[in-house]
């Protein structure tokens, strides 16, 4: 990034900082803060600015003001001491159940597309937090992150002092990991929704699509399961016929103690290379396991603006979600025109509009401009006095 | 309203109710560890971390009687705190655990016959409700992520609108667990060192006590009996792959844990390709609890490992164990048995089994480990 693009967002974030409040996260005194600055070797060397400790919302909102960050971060825990310089001195007191959806981890394409499926999870989460977790949703804040996702913060008093271990347990419930076929199915029953039945309609399915092959690409798909020999999948794939209607029906009278049954089942859930572990994971909901299990993670600033998007970092309430597209409530800046230089021909929406950018040099409006700028598809071009 | 009597203080020493009346004795702690009582109290809370090293947590510990004179009902009410006060100045994490472990065990058989209304109290002071077969997902999760068999995870639960759904043979399990977690919140204790000061002789017992136990405990170190999620760490060190940050701390947390000394520890490094001496040097060290850490670090749970994606291969024991360290007891107890039993047969016979067994190892390997069922394994837990 060359200096005068820097300089450029930089005032572009100053002019935003002037005029706009950040939310400030509950309990300010006991969270830490970090921040990384717009510094000479930014974004190439990025240094961050960390175990910083504000006395109160308008400290907080001066610092800001004043030193304009490039990224701005707060501890999802509360500290007695949030600015002492080790870990073990802040003294813990509890940290806010965090979950981070971040479309990086689950799909790729264009941007417009990355945030529509992301925005697909995040309600798919929210829905299994109130439903089947049972969380207050009183308790629980959306904020789009700036970038590809979004975080879910849950401030629960219950969940406040839950270590690395419980947060875990909960992040395993999501995510799918560690089930068990036997216990799941043994337990079935009519009215069961969770994991129950999604592992049971995953099962299903995938018993389904595998009796419609031959018994010889069977015998060789469950036997290239570790752990797996010839004789066991070849004895498995026998017993499909009989397995199924007992899973459409009634689970629990499998005989789940036969040896086979056990092997091929288990090996199913386990297997690294197992073709039913695509299917829990598209079942499950793909949160980013350690930013949960983390109890001292940092995380954006809502109210603060992201630079490497231009973004800001949106608290949403949970009903403004349905209706929330980033691409254009998530936009700080105006449309007053900028000259940038383009790295390459690039086409994406923003603000309503589309944008059919052509290599080299062009006049944009300033919110495509820092968009462009920030993600590094550009630099500022022209008159270098424009950009004030 | 339920009325404790000195003996219920006595017999369940956590509650809140036993904490204020013993805080009443004594002006301060430190004038109460120096008075005749206190170094009593300090002497009943060594014989008590005796009992925890030894004990197994398979199965119900002997209940200590409680005597009728109020000054003796005292010193055991106070033996709770001051055990804590012990342990926290120890600043070892097993040494916590296993007290705690024992603690909670010795309540659990105080409540298997106890009056009904007591046992609601206390099930209604630890959190739980006092009848009824539910629990909230808040209450429930920091009992069952301690619990080693898959069927606690909140993954293979009936769980619907926040609660938890728990069949009425696992009740006590649950009370225990959650004494346990109850028990264990708060530690270690911040103690102003002029009062570690005041037990530090006994603590240096029981450390020494301890040392004795991991070298029982795990003896010499060995390798075959490593859990697949170490042996594949190790694997790629010396191959030189490439390890994460969360690998490195895990393979030397347990190498560490299980008695090998830095020095090996470090060779195995020595093949990593950029090795840097003197950053592993630290890190080992660090980790170890010689890098100027008073505490050491224990090798990450099983959950951990999973979730960092460093969990491969799990087989049979690991269906058991929530942690690499149980693991590697287990299974370093079959190999010795399986020794043992190799060497006390006819040395005729004993060649000519294992011709067969060469043959299919697993078979010889595996009746030790596989539980028959998960509802079998839970009636000889209760039974035995």
């Amino acid at each position: 990034m060359k200096p005068a693009t820097r300089m450029f967002i930089k005032q572009r974030f100053t002019d935003y900082y002037q005029k706009k409040r950040i939310s400030p996260p509950a309990s300010v005194k006991e969270r830490e803060f970090g921040f990384i600055f717009f510094d000479e070797n930014y974004p190439d060397d990025i240094r961050m600015r960390r175990h910083i400790g504000f006395s109160s919302n308008d400290d907080l909102q001066e610092y800001v003001k004043s030193l304009v960050p490039a990224h701005a971060y707060y501890s999802t825990a509360y500290y007695r001491t949030p600015q002492a310089p080790t870990m073990a001195d802040k003294d813990w007191l509890g940290a806010d159940l965090i979950f981070d959806l971040d479309a990086d981890h689950i799909v790729r394409g264009s941007f417009e597309e990355m945030l529509k499926r992301i925005k697909a999870e995040t309600e798919k989460l929210l829905e299994v937090l109130e439903n089947e977790l049972g969380i207050d949703m009183r308790t629980v804040k959306l904020v789009f992150s700036g970038g590809r996702g979004y975080h879910i913060h849950i401030q629960e008093l219950g969940f406040r002092d839950f270590g690395s271990a419980e947060r875990r347990e909960i992040v395993d419930y999501l995510c799918g990991n560690g089930i068990s076929p036997s216990v799941l199915l043994d337990e079935w029953g009519a009215s069961r929704s969770g994991w129950h039945e999604r592992y049971r309609n995953i099962l299903t399915g995938y018993l389904e699509d595998l009796s419609k092959k031959s018994a010889k690409d069977i015998k060789s798909e469950l036997s290239s399961l570790r752990g797996v020999g010839q004789v066991t999948a070849d004895r498995f794939s026998g017993m499909i016929p009989d397995l199924l209607p007992l899973l459409r029906t009634s689970p629990s009278s499998i005989l789940l103690r036969d040896q086979t049954v056990k092997t091929i089942l288990n090996a199913l859930v386990t297997e690294k290379e197992s073709p039913l572990l695509p299917l829990i994971k598209e079942a499950s909901i793909q949160v980013d396991e350690p930013v949960t299990t983390d109890t001292r993670r940092l995380i954006r600033l809502p109210g603060s603006l992201h630079a490497k998007s231009g973004f800001k970092v949106v608290s949403l309430d949970l009903k403004e979600l349905p209706d929330f597209d980033p691409l254009i409530d998530a936009v700080a800046f105006g449309e007053r025109e900028v000259p940038v230089e383009a790295h390459k021909e690039y086409s994406f929406s923003l603000l309503g509009s589309q944008y059919d950018i052509t290599k080299g040099k062009t006049k944009v409006p300033e919110a495509v401009a820092v968009y462009l700028c920030a993600r590094g598809m550009a630099e500022i071009g022209g008159e270098p006095g424009s950009a004030s | 309203m339920v009325t404790l009597d000195l003996k219920d203080l006595a017999k369940y020493p956590f509650l809140k109710e036993s904490q204020t009346y013993i805080g009443a004795i004594s002006s301060s702690l430190e004038h109460y560890l120096e008075s005749t009582g206190g170094r009593v109290a300090i002497r009943e809370a060594m014989l008590m971390l005796e009992h925890a090293l030894s004990f197994s947590g398979k199965e119900t510990p002997s209940i200590p009687e409680i005597p009728p004179e109020k000054e003796a009902v005292m010193t055991i009410i106070a033996t709770y705190p001051v055990s804590r006060i012990m342990v926290s100045c120890a600043q070892d994490r097993m040494l916590i655990e296993r007290l705690v472990r024992y603690q909670a065990w010795v309540v659990f058989a105080f409540l298997q016959d106890e009056e009904p209304e007591i046992k609601r109290f206390i099930r209604r002071s630890i959190g739980l409700p006092e009848t009824g077969m539910d629990i909230s997902v808040i209450d429930y999760i920091p009992v069952a992520s301690r619990m080693a068999e898959e069927r606690w995870r909140l993954v293979n639960r009936v769980v619907e609108k926040g609660k938890v759904r728990i069949r009425p043979e696992e009740y006590d399990e649950i009370v225990r667990e959650r004494l346990r977690y109850i028990m264990s919140r708060n530690l270690p204790l911040k103690v102003p060192s002029r009062i570690c000061d005041q037990v530090k002789p006994a603590i240096e017992r029981i450390k020494a006590e301890w040392q004795k136990k991991v070298l029982e405990e795990f003896g010499q170190v060995e390798e075959s009996a490593f859990p697949p999620c170490m042996q594949a760490i190790l694997g790629a060190l010396t191959g030189h792959g490439h390890l994460t940050h969360m690998a490195r701390f895990a393979v030397t947390a347990f190498l560490h844990n299980i008695g090998m000394d830095n020095t090996r520890i470090i060779e195995l490094y020595g093949s990593v390709p950029n090795f840097d001496l003197r950053k592993t040097l630290y890190q080992v060290e660090h980790i170890s609890g010689r890098g100027g850490t008073s505490n050491e670090y224990i090798s990450p749970l099983c959950a951990t490992m999973r979730t960092h994606g460093i969990c491969v291969h799990p087989d049979s024991i690991c269906s058991r164990v929530t942690h690499p360290l149980s693991y590697y007891k287990l299974k370093k107890r079959d190999l010795n048995k399986q020794k043992y039993q190799k060497q006390v047969k006819d040395p005729d016979e004993s060649m000519k089994k294992r011709v067969e067994s060469e043959g299919d190892q697993s078979d010889t390997n595996t009746p030790d480990c596989i539980p028959s069922s998960t509802d079998n394994k839970y009636k000889d837990e209760k039974s035995t």
